[in-house]
């Protein structure tokens, strides 16, 4: 019955994480193939800021994996690996207006001193931001170590080094598994693999309807050039820790963040929605983005808004990304959920899922963080492949 | 906040006409033009103190135009000097300029004309070269043509017509590089509507008179500076010809600029070049048309027919236009080099899109190419990348249109207060 397959491997998604683990698995030997039902970072992966940021993590298990994670990826962009020239370091800076503000600074100090690097601490108080900080930040914390990566150059750098087939704009309708593969179901053939790994972001549901993940919108802004280098790193608002820290809600203070590009353009994000739809944006929220990173940063005044434009995440009910096998179906391996930290997590969870699907253990020390990520915990409502 | 009003986008022909025609049903208008003064590209008005420029027909149609507007009173509002950021998904319309204010109109026409199209070559991005249409705005707000040697080159009936004006206005170009053979056509040219076949022969007996040599079956391959000069050299039926010059104007026809009409939650309406690029007679049509239009359109009335007789005619003459004009644009572009400049917005190169390899999906084009990333949001190369690429039709925007549909000044975004505030 069953016809040799086709690929040892499918990987559904060709964002950030798919296309780490699709590099990561072919790099152990096995024929990949990369699908997509439009093409490469064409959601979150496309749409993000690309700093690589342990800082805005959540205390806990998403801070110590990406901490992990920001080392591997530091590894990954040493001479022959493929994020060589797409992962850059730089300096990052997170500032406070307000003592609730300063506080969550505070904490902060103490969560990068107990994750013990590769991020430290450079410079804490009143003036330790860049010049040009404007006059009302009271207390910044600069931080080296932490680093910046493209989302779609990393997308392009995996997939062009990895040597894995794609398939795009091709949906996939629906997987059917048994005791010897997985048969894929495209819109006008069928594809035979011996497994899946499905890193469908925002698309997960489709596939997978009992998943808790849901499109969170984030609307940014980006600038015209100012003269590269004015500013070194990102400016981070510390109400942006609290509202990744916390439950979602609008925060009185849009929890912004300054992104400066290489080519001297500025990116400034964003906001937290729930409506997730991607075509959406609004004069109200991006002027209250605006005003804010103004406030942080008063040269943005002089600059010209290009364009506004809006993405989404794949948020979860619990805040934890979903990563590992169906308890029911093994032979498939989610990824999917990181709203917004796949940039700094891909790294790591590519490795981990590539270990995955070729039955071996999670990396040492990690075992009891990745099995938190497990989809086994939603599993009285299992989310089991259509 | 007053009652909602129609904001109409541009105060050229199209646009007042349309604020007429919605005058005339009962709806009031505010018309926002970036403009120190009413007029749009074609009846642009000149500095003070500066001789109007023109036919005097065209000048009797606006002066027209202005005395209908004048007529409505308070129904219609000009505002000069201010620029229209877009329209967002709320309905909230943004203005900037001298006072930047968020507004929520009842609907919106964009009456923003059409863009030039310039078929890039190597060089196209230098100094000294600009579209025809800038030299014409420079000839209609100051009275004075650009000083030195100029080279119009292209293709289409602006270059004769803005020729006439720079031999009119005392500085007559050296050449006209036509890359169609209009005089071939002459069975078209006599089909053409009297008032066309009129002004066209004005022009020409202007360019005889001034000895205005016009190169046909050629196009400009390259343009190179040499200090203070320019030096286009010119391809065509197996021949070149070199041009050392001081200014070059470029033209290959116009396009409608209608950017800004999707993604919101009232009615947007084009009207006019905005709509589709059919000149300045239907521009006036078109605009009483559409004010029309949409009047109806807000009454609940049925809402008439797009076309009109009067501008089936437009859209005929203007085919004969192209007919007149046609030539192998696939050649020209085919011997683009990797060098040349597509988008000079962010500097990127045919070998740019080459690089990108085989069959890029749009979001490549954009995240991977950076094409369509710049200020200009691809109004400009994205025709020739998707050319380049080998789409047919090549009119489709390289991926969503995104507010601000112009550079918006980051200050005036928030100096412009909270949207439903009063100010």
């Amino acid at each position: 019955m069953a016809r040799p397959p086709d690929y040892d491997v499918a990987v559904l998604g060709a964002g950030i994480v798919g296309a780490s683990a699709a590099w990561h698995l072919a790099r152990r030997g096995m024929r990949v193939v990369v699908i997509d039902a439009s093409g490469p970072a064409a959601a979150a992966s496309g749409a993000s800021d690309g700093a690589v940021s342990v800082a805005s993590k959540k205390p806990g298990v998403m801070a110590r994996l990406a901490n992990r994670s920001l080392a591997y990826t530091r590894r990954l962009a040493e001479a022959g690996g493929p994020l060589r020239g797409v992962f850059g370091d730089r300096p990052s800076y997170y500032l406070a207006t307000s003592p609730a503000e300063e506080q969550a600074l505070g904490d902060l100090v103490a969560k990068i001193a107990a994750l013990g690097g590769p991020a430290r601490v450079t410079a804490d108080g009143a003036k330790a931001g860049p010049d040009g900080v404007g006059p009302s930040v009271t207390r910044c914390v600069a931080l080296a170590g932490e680093g910046h990566m493209l989302g779609y150059a990393a997308v392009a750098a995996y997939l062009a080094q990895a040597g894995v087939d794609r398939l795009w704009p091709v949906t996939v309708e629906a997987l059917e598994a048994d005791d010897a593969g997985v048969t894929v179901s495209l819109t006008d053939r069928n594809l035979r693999v011996a497994k899946v790994v499905a890193a469908l972001g925002t698309s997960s549901t489709a596939l997978f309807p009992g998943l808790p993940v849901t499109p969170r919108t984030g609307q940014l802004v980006v600038t015209d050039r100012a003269p590269p280098g004015s500013l070194p790193g990102p400016l981070t608002a510390a109400s942006y820790l609290v509202a990744k820290s916390a439950s979602p809600g609008a925060p009185d203070k849009p929890p912004v963040v300054i992104d400066p590009l290489s080519t001297g353009q500025f990116l400034i994000g964003s906001s937290r929605e729930e409506h997730g739809d991607c075509a959406r944006t609004d004069f109200a929220t991006v002027r209250r983005l605006a005003a804010r990173a103004a406030e942080f940063w008063p040269a943005l005044r002089a600059r010209h808004v290009v364009r506004i434009f809006a993405g989404v995440r794949a948020a979860v009910s619990d805040g934890l990304p979903i990563v590992g096998p169906l308890t029911q179906s093994p032979r498939v391996v989610l990824a999917t959920g990181f709203e917004g930290d796949g940039i700094c997590l891909s790294g790591l969870m590519g490795r981990e899922v590539a270990a995955m699907v070729a039955g071996e253990a999670v990396s040492a020390g990690a075992e009891a963080d990745i099995a938190a990520l497990s989809p086994a915990r939603f599993s009285r409502r299992e989310a089991r492949a259509r | 906040m007053a009652e909602p009003r129609v904001l109409i986008v541009g105060a050229g022909l199209a646009g007042l006409a349309a604020a007429v025609g919605l005058a005339r049903a009962g709806f009031a208008s505010l018309v926002v033009d970036q403009a120190r003064a009413p007029g749009g590209a074609i009846h642009r008005q000149p500095l003070p103190g500066v001789a109007a420029h023109g036919l005097p027909a065209q000048r009797r149609r606006w002066q027209n135009l202005r005395a209908e507007v004048t007529a409505e009173g308070d129904r219609i509002e000009i505002l000069c000097n201010h620029r229209f950021a877009g329209i967002d998904a709320d309905g909230v319309a943004l203005l900037t300029g001298e006072r930047s204010r968020f507004i929520r109109p009842a609907a919106v026409i964009l009456a923003t004309g059409a863009t030039e199209r310039v078929v890039p070559v190597p060089g196209w991005t230098l100094p000294g070269v600009t579209t025809v249409g800038a030299i014409q705005t420079q000839l209609k707000t100051t009275g004075e043509p650009p000083a030195g040697r100029v080279l119009l080159a292209g293709s289409g009936p602006l270059l004769c017509a803005a020729a006439a004006e720079l031999a009119a206005a005392g500085n007559p170009p050296v050449a006209i590089v036509e890359a169609g053979r209009p005089f071939r056509h002459a069975a078209d040219a006599l089909a053409l509507p009297a008032g066309y076949l009129a002004e066209a022969s004005a022009h020409l007996a202007r360019l005889l008179l001034a000895r205005v040599p016009i190169r046909c079956g050629m196009h400009l391959s390259r343009i190179d500076r040499h200090g203070d000069t320019l030096v286009a050299r010119a391809e065509g039926g197996g021949r070149h010809l070199d041009f050392a010059v001081d200014r070059i104007g470029l033209h290959d026809g116009i396009r409608p600029n209608g950017y800004g009409a999707a993604g919101t939650t009232v009615p947007v309406a084009l009207a006019g070049d905005a709509r589709e690029a059919l000149g300045a007679r239907a521009a006036l049509e078109d605009g009483r048309r559409a004010g029309a239009a949409l009047a109806a359109r807000l009454a609940g009335r049925p809402v008439p027919p797009d076309m009109s007789p009067a501008l089936e005619r437009e859209r005929a003459a203007q085919q004969r236009l192209r007919r007149i004009h046609a030539h192998d644009l696939g050649a020209r572009l085919v011997a683009i080099g990797d060098d040349t400049v597509l988008c000079r917005c962010e500097n990127r190169t045919a070998g740019d899109l080459r690089a990108l390899g085989g069959d890029p999906t749009d979001r490549e084009l954009r995240l991977r190419g950076r094409f369509a990333m710049g200020r200009c949001q691809g109004r400009f190369c994205g025709e020739w990348v998707r050319r380049l690429q080998g789409d047919d039709p090549a009119d489709a925007p390289l991926g969503a249109v995104r507010l601000p549909v112009r550079p918006l000044p980051l200050a005036d975004l928030i100096d412009a207060g909270e949207p439903d505030e009063e100010n």
